[in-house]
């Protein structure tokens, strides 16, 4: 297992003609501005469906279906950012998915019994990192959807709370009470997984 | 504790590591959880059915469709131009094969028999819907000439020697070439080639050497 540290490209990378509000696209120019604008983000893209997901051959489905997506609707892009763009077409698509699936996966864990178990007083003297690491990925894993999803587009891709609340079509209010509960949840989560 | 401080006590694998994890799990996620890299393959894939959305109706690609369609076409057609040419060729080989066998079985080598051209070539007047080159060639004496039924038409034979050897060499008008080539048949040897709109055809058994240089006479003069 590789754990990457994320340096997130920033809309600075966008051409100007892509921010410059509207743009005229004829056909032949609008592959070419998706591919200067959307293409370049598709790790961003497998990352959030992945994590969305826990599952890798769906989030490779799920992200070829976005991406035909936001392809078609290429012509609402305004010229913002692009990354920003193509993650709620990609969030739509997977929750879509989700539902339909009819598992919402918010795999909801007892905090209780989580942090009440394992109480063995040596535990925590013999800590390995990658067991750490490995509770780090299944706490995530376990965090509801709507909290794992603010949390990986604020630690992982390091979006603003506003760019959030744009891609999850919730007040700002909410992302950040999310990503707090969120965190809260899975230090609880951590604590039980690690003492 | 800062995030530097996390990423030390990982490199070092310092129990304290822990406290970290607790103390500032967001930061922790942010430098040590699981960043998944899209797959080597997926990029192509979308680029592919992007392509399939964006050109479906692209004039070029239909006229690359009726291009190869063509393409395809035509060598099939010449296949079996070719084939069909092959088989052809197989067929009258063996009816030149079988006058000639036949006009030395019977008394019916001749019709005009005569060393000189002026007198074989003027013979066929009336008796063909073309003239044929009768041609006196060094180291093969003429003989005479006679009448031919070959692939549907009238044809002229005419007769050249060699030592005991007898050569037949048959012509008649074709419209379209017919390319040359030699082959040999029980024994035979046979020369055709096609030249000025006729085609010609020359066997005997005599060999293939000689046969060559006949041909190669006959067409040079």
């Amino acid at each position: 297992m590789t754990y990457v540290t994320m340096t997130a490209s920033l809309p600075a990378a966008l051409p100007g003609s892509a921010r410059a509000g509207s743009i005229a696209m004829g056909s032949a120019t609008k592959r070419d501005l998706f591919e200067q604008t959307v293409m370049p983000h598709l790790n961003a893209a497998y990352n959030l469906a992945r994590w969305l997901t826990r599952n890798g051959d769906d989030a490779e489905d799920l992200v070829q279906e976005a991406y035909l997506r936001a392809f078609r609707s290429f012509d609402t892009f305004q010229g913002q950012d692009g990354r920003a763009w193509l993650l709620a077409v990609v969030r739509n698509t997977c929750f879509t998915w989700l539902r339909k699936k009819g598992n919402q996966p918010t795999t909801e864990f007892d905090e209780q019994t989580r942090s009440a178990a394992d109480q063995s007083p040596n535990a925590e003297s013999v800590l390995l990192n990658q067991a750490a690491l490995g509770s780090l990925h299944d706490c995530l894993e376990a965090l509801p959807l709507e909290f794992r999803e603010a949390i990986i587009l604020r630690e992982l891709e390091e979006l603003s709370y506003k760019e959030i609340s744009g891609i999850a079509r919730v007040p700002v209010g909410t992302v950040m009470s999310r990503i707090a509960r969120g965190r809260k949840r899975l230090q609880q989560c951590l604590a039980g997984a690690l003492r | 504790m800062n995030c530097e401080t996390a990423r030390r006590l990982m490199e070092t694998n310092d129990p304290a590591l822990a406290d970290h994890v607790l103390s500032c799990p967001s930061c922790m996620i942010g430098a040590h959880a699981r960043y998944y890299e899209a797959p080597p393959g997926l990029e192509r894939k979308i680029r592919q059915s992007l392509g399939r959305q964006q050109s479906a109706p692209s004039a070029w690609r239909w006229l690359a469709i009726a291009a190869s369609l063509l393409l395809g076409a035509s060598v099939a057609w010449n296949v079996a131009l070719l084939r069909s040419r092959v088989d052809r060729e197989q067929l009258l080989a063996g009816d030149v094969l079988s006058a000639h066998i036949r006009s030395l079985a019977g008394t019916h080598l001749l019709d005009v028999p005569s060393s000189d051209q002026h007198t074989v070539k003027p013979w066929f007047n009336g008796k063909l819907d073309f003239s044929p080159g009768v041609k006196d060639l060094e180291g093969f004496p003429l003989l005479g000439g006679r009448l031919e039924y070959f692939d549907g038409h009238a044809a002229a034979a005419l007769i050249y020697g060699r030592h005991n050897h007898t050569i037949n060499l048959f012509t008649w008008p074709s419209p379209t070439p017919t390319g040359a080539g030699a082959q040999t048949l029980n024994g035979y040897h046979l020369q055709h080639w096609s030249a000025n709109g006729m085609t010609f055809w020359a066997v005997s058994d005599l060999n293939e050497t000689e046969l060559s240089q006949f041909a190669s006479l006959y067409r040079r003069k």
